[in-house]
């Protein structure tokens, strides 16, 4: 909200300074934006033109002759509005000018020498005219200050309202919780209330009983008015806050609504019928507002109605039909009090955002109601003259004070600190709460009628120590109990976190750079991807943002090819975060991609990324994990995210582990340059937390004894899964077959089209003795043997 | 017979040889079987007891003579030939390796490890929410019921499904349902924070639709706003290692805490970089407050007994702020460049 220091002033007596007052509103938790403060201006003066005559090379512009009070200057100047005897504001060599935010330099403007500089009020940052230089209509003397030729010696506050604090977007309000602090005294509203009330209204009202959101509606008749431009004193407030005076009905309202905090509205009260509901919208009624535009309403919206049309959304915006205009003869004047939520909700549904929504939908003071009614009659009145009717009104208006019953000691508990029951009911009193009741321990306070947000004890502690100031809370440390180390230490989530940090560790040390991409999916990769499987967002942003992520594969595709542009041909990367599979299942998960180029130095032999190697590192992340990758499941992954033939799925039980291999070629159709892209899935959230983080955990057998290899060849059929030999040759004799290590597979015509050879090291070896012929020949037979009547394998010699 | 003639003769042979070879023909000539000196040692048996004592002693100590001067020319001679062979070895050892992008972690995953880290040193444990919530934990049971102005602060994305009270899901629009879900699962005392993805419709430089909170909570009988304001001081202190930190606690308004706060750090403006802890500008840090009763209530939560603390800050933000980082939607872009020049590498990570 944004006020100036003399509209604060017309409610407040204080001393203070604008920084000071600026301070203390963002102590008291109205936060100060910004302050604007023109007191550097005072170096800018009035000069004016004595003479001027066209600059010989240049047809726009011209040579003036300016005088500043003090000396002349020779000024160039390209203003289409120089004339001779122009008062404006002038700067000399080296000002910094605000607007343009460039030092002056004296110097020469197509060969003729210029002074100095007459400023337009876009260069005074005042606007943003830049038609020409100011004209002063005025009579200052030359050399006056420029804050004092255009009234810049008001600073304007923007101050943030917090929701709760709807009492302060009126600018008596914002005086009030300052004169609390101490920041001066609030001064009495300055108005004379209008006592001739000599005729009914005409125009009466109906509060229909259809559950609309309307509490109470006052109104009085204007007879005979003259609206015309509003004063100087009104336009200049209305200006100082941005807005557009215009005219003196309307202008009357603003200014109630940012002065008071309390919207009101003015009807033509020719355009508008004898009789005025408060009733629900009609299905799909429309109705033109004041800014223009045609809203459709619905029967969850309240509107004020004569007998024939919608006149205006309650508590949001008027309509255009019966707004005031110059001509308006007659004037009926409305104040009402709508419920909130309702306000709110219409207007979110239609998206008006309006100076009286953002009041009513925060909460009014129902006092206000008639003192809005009773200011607004005294400027209508005063401005445009006529006569003004008795009150009009229906409903009832519930003004009965809220009462809390207050425990003093509630506050030491909350804050920490001790502050005597007497202090507290200082600051109590000074936020206008009435005590009536008060005993050492605790009292029953009136709340005041503005303070819609207090309800609780707590809200009382906390305008206590809101005016007492945060800075006097002691800070102290609490520090960790033992129960509080032991849970840490026992916690998953922790445990779940170090096991992050090991993979992060050991994948950048593998060359990989961990990167962090948005939780989304473009519908491209929807489409490509998920089907119509995957979350929609209602109210995306764009169209690269539309949907949740089931896979983080295409979003690390799309970072590979933006990396491969900036030059970048082996890409490895890699995240650890979450995709979604319904709105209730997330899972945090390690996706890598590897895309790399066709390796061309022939010095430098780096690694070619393929299946094998990729299987390889998946085994060995498994293994920091404290997980052997081939006691899992293997099958062929049926994710159409890869390649069917050249990717693969590690399952324990049911619980999906490790996902990887290939891109499919029909996603790298969308990404040509990463042909060769790999990627890993690993689900870790899928393995028990507590192994996963374990440290030093490993049970390879050390003997000392000597250890025998021996070489095993079979045929087994093509689709015989290895994993699950390896697995059997390690069962034959788990105490001596150490290791089993494939190394070699090969598929050709005279095995047959359903045949692959395989061979493997078996490392055998006791920790009791050093084994002999015999117990090696038993034992490689044993595994001829059995894995030959196993999987049907032949023995290859 | 001449010991010092055999040596003398055996010092020449031994130093004609030029090869491991040849010295190993010598050496089996004088050491061997058959060699000269095992035939002398041979030949002691016919001497008389006071020759072979005088004899035998000179005899050893030649053959033990023999035996070193075998050993160091052995090792010369295997030191000069494997030198030799070395000479054809010899790469070129200025050929550039290849060009390769530093690998590092992103700079959200080192300040992720550093608050866990002090916040654990003060006995806060680590807990978790889903991205996806529903209307009630995210709002309603934070005491931000339908229509309220509150829900206007925060630009809310919706997700085209329903929860079982019929209302679109959304994406959490800050880290506090976590608050919520784990008063939920357990009782008092609570001490937990909870790092995570965090969402709200709105993005330039300094916000993006996808950015990173932490949670804090803290509950029991008696956590108070000086606990409160402590703990937050002692945090900033350790992040961003400044130990004469000038804070401000101003006053605020969250629907879910009471009295609410927000905490800025002072800072300056030094050779053209901000200067954290010192100086007249202020940077709001975080939102904070005592949990409103409310919303302890919403959790089954006896609020005669139990009371505490909230707090909330964007990870980015305090990330960016420690490191000097200006463009908020630079952290997602996924570029390698920005990752090598912002990210940590093993050691410092």
């Amino acid at each position: 909200m944004k006020f100036s220091y003399s509209w604060l002033c017309d409610h407040l007596e204080t001393d203070k300074n604008a920084i000071e007052i600026g301070d203390a509103l963002t102590n008291l938790g109205l936060e100060l934006e910004s302050l604007t403060d023109y007191s550097s201006y005072s170096k800018f003066v009035v000069a004016t033109i004595k003479d001027f005559h066209k600059h010989p090379n240049a047809d726009r512009l011209n040579i003036c002759t300016v005088d500043d009070g003090t000396k002349t200057y020779q000024v160039i100047c390209g203003a289409n509005n120089v004339k001779k005897g122009l008062k404006g504001i002038f700067a000399k060599d080296g000002m910094y000018i605000p607007g343009t935010q460039i030092y002056l330099k004296k110097g020469k403007i197509r060969g003729e020498i210029s002074e100095g500089m007459l400023l337009s009020e876009r260069e005074l940052n005042l606007s943003d005219d830049h038609d020409g230089i100011i004209e002063l209509s005025d009579n200052f003397e030359n050399g006056t200050s420029a804050i004092d030729a255009l009234k810049l010696n008001d600073p304007v506050f923007e101050i943030g309202i917090t929701p709760n604090r709807g009492d302060c977007l009126g600018i008596r309000g914002v005086a009030r919780d300052l004169s609390a602090k101490g920041i001066g005294k609030l001064k009495p509203l300055k108005y004379e209330k209008i006592t001739k009330l000599d005729f009914e209204s005409p125009i009466s009202w109906n509060i229909e009983n259809d559950n609309n959101s309307c509490e109470y509606v006052v109104s009085r008749y204007f007879k005979d008015v003259k609206n015309t431009v509003s004063p100087e004193w009104l336009q200049k407030k209305l200006i100082s806050l941005g807005l557009r005076p215009i005219n003196a009905l309307v202008d009357i309202t603003n200014f109630i609504t940012h002065d008071l905090g309390r919207p009101l509205h003015v009807f033509d009260a020719d355009k508008v019928g004898k009789k005025l509901h408060m009733r629900l919208a009609k299905p799909n009624e429309k109705i033109l507002a004041l800014d223009n535009k045609e809203y459709t309403l619905d029967s969850n919206s309240t509107v004020i109605a004569d007998n024939n049309n919608a006149l205006a959304i309650a508590g949001i915006i008027g309509g255009e039909s019966s707004g005031c205009t110059e001509d308006t003869k007659n004037v009926f004047l409305e104040v009402a009090i709508f419920e909130k939520d309702r306000v709110a909700k219409t207007g979110r549904t239609l998206g008006i955002n309006s100076d009286a929504r953002y009041r009513f939908e925060r909460g009014l003071d129902k006092k206000m109601v008639i003192e809005g009614l009773n200011y607004a009659s005294y400027l209508i009145n005063k401005i445009c003259g006529g006569s003004v009717s008795k009150n009009i009104d229906s409903g009832k208006l519930d003004t009965n004070e809220r009462k809390i019953k207050y425990k003093f000691d509630y506050f030491e508990k909350v804050i920490g600190i001790k502050l005597e029951p007497k202090k507290q009911l200082n600051i109590l009193k000074d936020l206008n709460f009435q005590i009536n009741q008060s005993t050492e321990k605790e009292c029953d306070l009136l709340i005041p009628s503005w303070r819609n947000d207090i309800e609780n004890n707590i809200d009382v502690v906390e305008e206590v120590i809101r005016i007492y100031g945060y800075e006097n809370i002691i800070e102290s440390i609490p520090s960790p109990s033992d129960d509080e180390i032991v849970k840490i230490n026992n916690s998953l989530i922790n445990k779940k976190f170090k096991a992050i940090k090991k993979l992060k560790k050991i994948l950048i040390s593998k060359g990989l750079s961990e990167i962090i991409t948005f939780s989304f999916h473009s519908t491209k990769a929807h489409e490509i991807l998920s089907g119509d499987k995957s979350l929609k967002i209602s109210n995306a942003i764009s169209d690269d943002q539309s949907f949740m992520r089931n896979s983080m594969i295409f979003n690390h595709l799309e970072t590979a090819e933006m990396n491969y542009k900036k030059g970048y041909k082996n890409i490895q990367i890699f995240e650890i975060g979450p995709i979604y599979n319904t709105s209730q299942s997330q899972e945090n998960i390690l996706s890598m991609l590897i895309s790399s180029q066709e390796n061309t130095n022939s010095i430098f032999k780096l690694e070619d990324f393929n299946f094998y190697s990729i299987s390889n590192l998946v085994s060995n992340l498994i293994s920091s994990l404290n997980f052997d990758a081939k006691q899992f499941n293997i099958s062929r992954s049926t994710s159409n995210t890869f390649h069917p033939g050249q990717s693969a799925e590690l399952n324990m039980g049911k619980k999906l582990i490790a996902r990887y291999g290939k891109v499919h070629p029909l996603i790298i159709e969308e990404f040509p340059k990463l042909k060769n892209s790999y990627a890993i899935e690993l689900f870790f959230e899928n393995l028990p937390i507590d192994s996963i983080s374990r440290t030093n955990f490993s049970n390879i057998l050390d003997s000392q004894f000597q250890f025998s290899e021996k070489d095993f060849s079979f045929v087994f059929e093509k689709e015989q899964n290895l994993f699950e030999v390896q697995r059997y040759v390690n069962g034959i004799d788990k105490n001596l077959i150490k290791n089993v290590e494939f190394f070699d597979l090969y598929e050709s015509k005279d095995l047959g089209e359903n045949s692959k050879s395989v061979t493997f090291r078996v490392t055998i070896q006791s920790k009791d003795k050093t084994l002999d012929e015999k117990d090696l020949e038993q034992i490689h037979n044993n595994i001829l043997e059995k894995v030959s009547n196993k999987f049907k394998a032949n023995i290859r010699t | 017979m001449d010991i010092k003639k055999v040596l003398n003769e055996a010092i020449k042979q031994i130093e004609r040889c030029s090869s491991q070879q040849e010295l190993q023909n010598v050496k089996v000539a004088y050491l061997g079987k058959k060699g000269k000196i095992t035939e002398l040692l041979k030949s002691l048996k016919d001497l008389s007891l006071e020759e072979k004592k005088s004899t035998g002693a000179k005899l050893n100590s030649l053959r033990t003579d023999i035996d070193d001067l075998f050993k160091n020319k052995f090792n010369s001679l295997k030191v000069k030939e494997i030198n030799s062979k070395l000479k054809n070895e010899f790469l070129d050892i200025s050929f550039p390796p290849p060009n390769s992008i530093p690998s590092k972690v992103h700079p959200i995953s080192k300040t992720f490890d550093e608050v866990i880290s002090i916040f654990g040193s003060m006995g806060y444990s680590v807990a978790e929410g889903p991205d996806i919530e529903t209307d009630y934990f995210n709002f309603s049971a934070l005491n931000i019921p339908e229509n309220h102005p509150a829900r206007e602060m925060q630009d809310t994305f919706y997700i085209d499904d329903t929860d079982k009270d019929n209302k679109p899901y959304v994406l959490r629009t800050h880290t506090s349902p976590v608050q919520i879900r784990t008063l939920l699962n357990e009782q008092p005392p609570v001490k937990i924070i909870a790092p995570g993805r965090t969402y709200r419709c709105d993005s330039d430089s300094t916000h993006s639709p996808m950015f990173h909170q932490v949670e804090g909570l803290f509950i029991n009988e008696n956590a108070n706003m000086g606990d409160l304001k402590g703990t937050l001081i002692e945090f900033c202190k350790q992040f961003f290692n400044v130990q004469n930190l000038k804070v401000r606690f101003r006053p605020s308004y969250f629907p879910f805490t009471e009295p609410s706060a927000e905490m800025d750090i002072a800072y300056e403006i030094v050779n053209n970089k901000i200067h954290l802890g010192t100086g007249d500008l202020w940077l709001e840090i975080l939102g904070c407050g005592m949990v409103n009763p409310i919303v302890l209530e919403n959790c089954n939560v006896d609020t005669k007994i139990y009371q505490g603390f909230a707090f909330g800050m964007g990870l980015d933000r305090i990330t960016m702020l420690k490191y000097g980082l200006t463009d908020i939607r630079s952290f997602f872009s996924g570029n390698l460049n920005w990752i090598a020049n912002n990210g940590f590498s093993i050691g410092d990570y």
